[in-house]
Parts: structure tokens; sequence; C-alpha cells
């Protein structure tokens, strides 16, 4: 084993560290709304520098590997992808944070009655980043293309609560911070959808070279 | 074929997957090219050194034979100017043409094929004269003795070589006392000097210090906008910055050859891919 692959298996460890810990950040975040369990949301918010300093330290490697070995073909794709990989989980470890700081809020008066929307939102989003990380970690490109598909439900339920936080605002001023919370929780969500279809196609970068950056809105195309 | 490959054309076609090199990229099939190889194979005695090649070189572009040592790089380098024909075992089939020509017809003066195709060795090899004479010798032997003429084209040989500025002082005074670097980069304006088409470059760089490399290796770049360059080269990094087309050898044959920015992002070949990224060879 050359010193560069020893390296590069240790940027992938790297790697596969942060993708548990931001796959397990974000199924706490949906479980914690779906419960509406403020300690469980809280864990998700003290967790999150972890994913940050992972982060920093997978700049730093990927820097290193850049400027003192010079690495092309699918090394240099491995590693311009790790740092686009990192930088997207990090990401969704920010997004997870944010939205259990909201379910912390949200815990505390009544239930409106469509956050089970959100909550479908929440696992979708959920589905579309474990699917990112098989597609990535096998690495199986097809599955890739598959959570692109998957977006546009997500987009779709996005939409869906934002009628319906409006409608209930309308109808009932005193819910309007939960209302402005659930809109805020469900952009966070969609966020978080997007950046598992950047997770996808930096897979097909890693794997194939090749680019599907933006082309979910041609998805019927695929 | 691959399920990879096979899903990756399917998205090509329908649009949605776009190669990742530049728009810009340049392809051999574009290229007017001056040398064709076609069906080579040469042997040293029994043992065959090259098997089957055939290739185009592009004309002003630089093209980089990269391989481990002994695939052949170097001795298809030489079949360019014929100069394997010195080595008495050495036995060549097939063809290269030079501008439509083969050169390996007998009637090809040999002479004359080395002053269209020049060559720049691993190790410089200026002649025990002054800088003038040096650049001057090549002119000298097709019987040019104006001094008008002589100084300019050795002025003018120098500055394509990037030297001039350097030594336009002490033009008279030995070759040998340049440093290495200078004195490759003299050994380039001496072939310049004689206006080649084609100019081959065997590990130009291998004897010289990271300085003098770099000198070099801009000095290529600015050469291919008049000349054709071949080089050979065992450092991947060189070979990657300084050529437009990049060939991968592997026991005497042609692996893989397209251009540099795909053959070191996104190589086709499994075998090229392990070679270039120090995984064998």
């Amino acid at each position: 084993m050359t010193h560069l692959t020893q390296e590069l298996d240790r940027l992938n460890m790297k790697v596969m560290q942060m993708v548990v810990q931001t796959e397990q950040a974000l199924s706490k975040t949906v479980n914690a709304f779906s419960r509406m369990d403020a300690d469980l949301a809280q864990e998700v918010v003290d967790h999150d520098k972890e994913i940050n300093e992972l982060e920093v330290l997978i700049d730093q490697l990927c820097l290193r590997l850049l400027a003192l070995e010079q690495p092309v073909a699918r090394d240099l794709r491995f590693i311009l992808g790790a740092m686009r990989l990192s930088n997207d989980l990090e990401r969704i470890g920010d997004e997870s944070a944010n939205i259990s700081d909201a379910t912390i809020f949200l815990s505390l008066p009544p239930p409106l009655e469509f956050y089970d929307q959100i909550q479908i939102m929440g696992q979708k989003a959920y589905d579309m980043l474990q699917e990112a990380i098989i597609a990535f970690s096998s690495p199986d490109t097809e599955r890739a293309v598959n959570v692109c598909r998957m977006d546009f439900e997500v987009d779709e339920i996005n939409s869906k609560v934002i009628k319906l936080s409006i409608e209930h605002m309308s109808q009932d001023s005193k819910t309007i911070e939960q209302c402005v919370q659930s809109i805020n929780i469900a952009r966070r969500l969609e966020r978080v959808a997007d950046l598992a279809t950047n997770i996808a196609e930096t897979t097909m970068f890693i794997v194939q070279g090749t680019s599907i950056k933006h082309s979910c809105q041609f998805d019927d195309r695929v | 074929m691959k399920q990879e490959q096979v899903l990756s054309n399917n998205l090509m076609a329908a649009g949605v997957v776009q190669d990742m090199v530049p728009q810009n990229k340049i392809s051999l099939d574009k290229e007017h090219c001056c040398l064709e190889v076609k069906d080579l194979d040469l042997f040293y005695g029994s043992n065959q050194a090259l098997k089957s090649i055939n290739m185009k070189v592009p004309v002003k572009r630089a093209t980089a034979f990269i391989g481990p040592s002994g695939c052949g790089k170097s001795t298809l380098l030489r079949c360019f100017n014929r100069l394997n024909d010195l080595i008495d075992v050495c036995r060549v089939q097939g063809e290269i043409k030079l501008d439509g020509e083969n050169i390996y017809d007998p009637k090809v003066d040999v002479a004359e094929l080395r002053r269209r195709v020049g060559m720049v060795f691993q190790k410089p090899n200026p002649f025990p004269k002054s800088i003038f004479d040096n650049i001057a010798f090549g002119l000298r032997l097709k019987g040019i003795r104006n001094k008008k003429h002589l100084n300019e084209v050795v002025e003018k040989s120098l500055k394509g070589a990037a030297l001039w500025e350097e030594v336009k002082d002490r033009l008279y005074e030995s070759a040998l006392g340049l440093s290495g670097g200078q004195q490759q980069r003299l050994v380039i304006a001496r072939a310049i000097a004689i206006e080649p088409d084609v100019i081959l470059l065997d590990e130009p760089c291998s004897a010289l210090d990271p300085i003098s490399t770099s000198k070099i290796e801009e000095l290529i770049h600015q050469l291919k906008e008049r000349y054709t360059i071949v080089i050979v080269t065992h450092n991947m990094q060189q070979a990657a910055r300084v050529s437009d087309f990049t060939a991968y050898m592997y026991l005497g044959e042609l692996i893989e050859y397209r251009d540099t920015i795909t053959m070191f992002t996104n190589p086709k070949e499994k075998t090229t891919e392990e070679y270039i990224t120090g995984r064998f060879g």
C-alpha cells in the first residue's frame, strides 16, 4: 500500500465518520420533531460542533494531499469530492441543529394539525440522505440518480406546508409564531434534501468524472 | 460494459450528465497531424520493443509519452527521426509518415529528415565550441557562411530558447561554461536554428534542477506555438503541465492516447489509472 493510498484511506475514514454523525443528527432531528421531544432536539444542537470539527479536519487532510501528493484521476476526484461532501454534510448538520432549535420551541404549545406533513417531509429528506450515503459508500451511481428523483416530492410537500401555515395564520393569529417556525423547518428540510442531491452528484463525479449538477429539473429524461 | 458505464452513457445521451472536462477541450479527431504511425513494430534482435503502434501526432501541439521504464516510449521517439537506424540489431516494420511521406522509405534522405525532426536528449550535449558556433553549426553544415545571416539566426534562436538575455554578452565563450539548464536551452536553440518541423525531447529535464526545469517547461509552452513537440518524460506532473496530448505506453504497446486533461482527470483505461495514480509501475 502506497503512502498516498494510506492517506486516502484515512480521508475516506474521516468522511465516513462525518457521514455517520450527520445521518444520526438528521435522524434524531426528524424523530425529535415527530415526538416533540425537546431533550432529543437539544442533543442534536449540542453535538453539532463535532460535525463542524470533522469538516475542518477533512479540509486540512484534503489541502495536504493536494499540496504534497499531486493526485490525479480518481484520487483527485475523490479528494475534491471529499471537500464538497464535508461542506454539504456540515450544512446538513447546521440545518439539523436549527430545526432542532425550532422543535424545542414548538414542543411547548399544542401541536398544529399540519405537523404530520412536516413529519412526512422530514422522513423523506432523511430517506434521501440515507440513499445518498449508500450511493456514496457503495458506490452505486444508479442510487445516486435516484436521489435526484426523490427531491421533487420534498419540494411538493414544502409548498404544501407553506400554504397550510399561511392558511392557519390567517385563521388563528395566536399561532403565527408556530406557523412561522413551521415554515422555517419546512424550508430547512427542503434545503437538506437539496444537500442530499449534492452528495449524490458528488458520488457521480467521484465514480465517473461526470456531472449531473442542476439536472433534477430534467428528471423525466433520466 | 460495466453497469455504471451503461448508466453514464444513457445519462449522457439524455443530456443529464455532463462531461467534466472543460468545454474548450481539444480532441485528436479535430487536430491536423504531421506524424502518423501505422502498424509500427520494432525489434531489437528477437525482442519486440514496440507492438503494432498506431497514432497521430498533432501539429504545433505538445504530445507527451509516459509509461514505466522499458515500455518503449524513448524507442518510439527515436523512430520519428530514425535514430534507431544506428542500432545494428534494430529492425522496424510498418510506417511513420511525416506530412504524408513514409520516413522509412529507402529514398528518404535521413540527414534531411533529422533536420526536419530535431532532437534534444536527457543530458545536455553542447559541442566543445563557443555558444555562437554551437548555434551556427547546423547552418554552416548547410553551407551558409553569410555573417549577417548567421548573427540574425543565432540571436533569433537564442531568443526562441529563452537564453538570449543570459548569454548575449558572452556569445564567443565556451558553451561548456554554461549551467546545465542553460546548456539544455542552448541545445534547444541549436535545434531550432535549422528550423525543424518537429522537436523531440527525450527526458529533457531529468538532469536539471527545479528552476531550470521550470524554464524548460515554460519554453515548451512557447515552442509549441511554432513547432510540433513530442516529449518523453518520467515525470507525470511534467507531462500534465506541458502537454496537450498524452500517450501511455506499457510493454511496447500504446495503451491509451488522448487529450492530457482527460488523461489526468478521467482516464478510460484501468491500467492507465493505476499507473498515473502510482498503484503500479
